[in-house]
């Protein structure tokens, strides 16, 4: 499959008075042509900071590439001036952002906000954008178009706001959507007809997708292929059956266990302990470590290396390496593993 | 049956009474609280199951209907006195963290607010020694007490939020989505937290969110809302395994299940009010079909929803 993105071993921090806060450390992943990766993790592990480097939309002066590149149709955007980067931002690259209610204008009619990013990087005319712009309408499920083009932001629902967010973003046909949290501030029926409808553009329009959440569930609904973040690094990644079905990281064992499921009598709920790492002063080994039962001694000293689980597969914890003890995964982890041709615990075909 | 702590009896709260745009936020509804129950209420934004849990601690004068608490009306004519005793056994825990927490206030005197209004500390020792055990209680040290709120995270917060309810020695809680703005590995940390409290204290809590598993997890019985009514009431499990009204059917097939094998196969339903074709005045109320279970239906959708639980 064709590569469209590369991250490559990147590194940012930010300058802050209290100090160098070194939000990502060290991010290696690929994105492939359609698509979708699932980046997860709780607030503070990254996942948000690493695509908005991609968009280079961080504060330059407290933000500050420290190594690394990101490879994006031969060239490094991570070294690419603001006029350069603005002919990508919104055309090649485009980003739908968690909140509809403020990523809107509320003094502009939604006609014009539809039509600003085509008039901006494509050579058309007014009257074209205007027509181009009700087809997006169209195409997101709007009813009316052509009325609501007149009218404002505050006249549409939520869902609605955010499948004009949508439609905005696919005004020049991206090569890549950045869809940060699109669903989080949705209820979920809501939730469900835009994630139907990103989906479905997908397939039609042949973009790759980035997808930043903290909802497992919706990582189960549209990912291929999904990252676990935490405390600034991936801890594993790997295509959406090995990280539900076969995971690997003391950390994903964690959050799978740690949502009720809706059959399951549960009678106490898997909570992992203490609290996120404080990335001002980065642990030395794992960041995990301190709050996983499965750590090991060198867990606090040495950080682990991606170890290989298959061709897609990598985890990043020393319990992969042919030295580590063998350990038993939570209840529940061990339930999803039985499902999984190629685990230690698979029990016959799935159903 | 278990004692009954709090009666609900044909609740209406309207905005804008009156005028064009009149909002009909709680429209008649009516359940009971049983003593040491959790009831959780879902719905989607603007259901009015926040406004249901306001009107029934009095943030809001209900337009009309009663709130009984242990036989006595909540609502109606009351004087300080004796509404300073109800809202010391009932209190609240707000959804936002960051916002219910006064940033100007220490720890300690947030906590220790309930306990000065209501004089439950003889001296300023006494009252220490209350805060720091409050604090914990759900999990925090003593230390914390001299912090003020922007120095803690976000399940801290709602830590402290947990505690300052707790510091009047309340009966009944009301818990405002009180994980939603939690991440998911510190939500599991105060779902925990709030269930060992409700066993240790024997207290009753009215659960409100709209994260459909996490409410299954912690309720007892369950109740639906759509626009303002409550359309079905169940126990937990059997409103997951046998949801009857149209609403919740279509409610729970929009749920994303961390499980992808499921996730390939899962079919939305939609909801459409059109379904019923209620005649004008038809006699729609709240009826019992299996025992506990309870629908918003017509009689004709009762006897078809009747015969259809009798054949399972």
């Amino acid at each position: 499959m064709e590569k469209i993105l590369q991250v490559k071993d990147l590194e940012l921090s930010f300058n802050t008075f209290a100090g160098e806060v070194k939000a990502i450390r060290g991010v290696n992943f690929d994105l492939y042509k359609g698509e979708t990766l699932a980046i997860v993790g709780e607030s503070g592990s990254g996942k948000s900071v690493t695509t908005k480097s991609i968009m280079r939309l961080l504060p330059e002066h407290s933000a500050e590439f420290k190594n690394g590149e990101i490879l994006f149709g031969g060239r490094d955007l991570t070294r690419l001036t603001d006029k350069e980067m603005q002919k990508i931002r919104g055309k090649e690259i485009a980003m739908i952002f968690q909140d509809p209610m403020t990523s809107l204008n509320p003094t502009m009619p939604i006609g014009r906000q539809l039509t600003e990013p085509l008039l901006k990087h494509q050579k058309i005319s007014k009257a074209e954008a205007k027509k181009v712009a009700i087809d997006l309408l169209r195409l997101v499920g709007m009813p009316k178009p052509e009325l609501r083009m007149k009218q404002y932001p505050h006249q549409f629902s939520g869902g609605q706001r955010q499948r004009i967010v949508i439609a905005i973003s696919l005004a020049c046909n991206p090569q890549i959507l950045i869809a940060d949290e699109p669903t989080t501030a949705l209820d979920v029926t809501i939730q469900a007809q835009i994630l139907e409808l990103m989906k479905d553009l997908q397939k039609k329009i042949d973009t790759s997708i980035i997808f930043i959440t903290h909802d497992l569930g919706v990582v189960a609904n549209v990912a291929d292929r999904v990252a676990v973040m935490y405390g600034g690094k991936i801890v594993e990644i790997g295509t959406v059956d090995e990280i539900f079905y076969n995971p690997q990281h003391p950390y994903t064992w964690g959050l799978l266990s740690s949502m009720p499921s809706l059959d399951a009598e549960d009678a106490k709920l898997y909570a992992i302990p203490g609290t996120p790492p404080d990335l001002l002063s980065p642990p030395k080994g794992d960041a995990f470590a301190l709050r996983s039962e499965y750590a090991l001694q060198i867990d606090m000293e040495q950080n682990p290396p991606f170890f290989k689980v298959s061709d897609s597969h990598y985890a990043a914890t020393w319990l992969l390496h042919p030295d580590a003890p063998r350990v038993e995964p939570p209840a529940t982890v061990i339930e999803r593993m039985k499902k999984f041709p190629g685990s230690r615990y698979y029990e016959g075909s799935r159903v | 049956m278990a004692e009954k702590l709090l009666e609900i009896k044909n609740l209406k709260q309207h905005f804008n009474v009156g005028k064009a745009n009149e909002v009909r936020a709680v429209d008649d509804i009516s359940f009971d609280i049983y003593k040491g129950e959790t009831l959780g209420l879902v719905g989607e934004s603007g259901c009015g199951k926040s406004t249901t849990g306001r009107s029934i601690i009095r943030l809001y004068d209900a337009t009309s209907g009663d709130v009984f608490f242990e036989g006595e009306n909540v609502h109606g004519k009351k004087s300080k006195k004796d509404l300073k005793k109800f809202n010391r056994k009932m209190q609240m825990i707000f959804q936002d963290p960051y916002a219910s927490l006064n940033p100007r206030m220490k720890v300690m005197d947030i906590v220790a607010e309930g306990i000065d209004i209501h004089g439950l500390a003889k001296n300023p020792a006494e009252r220490k020694k209350m805060v720091f055990d409050l604090l914990e209680t759900v999990g925090l040290n003593k230390e914390h007490a001299n912090r003020y709120p922007h120095e803690f995270s976000g399940g801290q917060r709602q830590r402290l939020g947990i505690a300052r309810a707790l510091a009047v020695d309340p009966d009944f809680i009301i818990a405002d989505e009180p994980i939603s703005a939690l991440d998911v590995s510190i939500q599991a940390q105060v779902v925990n937290l709030l269930k060992e409290l409700q066993e240790e204290k024997g207290l009753t809590y009215l659960f409100i969110a709209h994260d459909l598993s996490m409410v299954k997890y912690i309720s007892d019985r369950i109740g639906v809302m759509y626009f303002g009514k409550l359309v079905e009431l169940a126990p937990a499990e059997d409103l997951y395994k046998n949801p009857m009204h149209p609403y919740t059917q279509s409610l729970l097939s929009a749920i994303p299940l961390p499980d992808p094998d499921y996730e390939r196969n899962r079919v939305r339903k939609s909801y459409d009010p059109a379904v019923h074709s209620y005649a004008e005045g038809e006699d729609v109320q709240m009826r019992e079909i299996t025992p506990g279970h309870f629908v918003h239906c017509s009689v004709r959708e009762f006897e078809s929803l009747k015969a259809t639980a009798s054949r399972v």
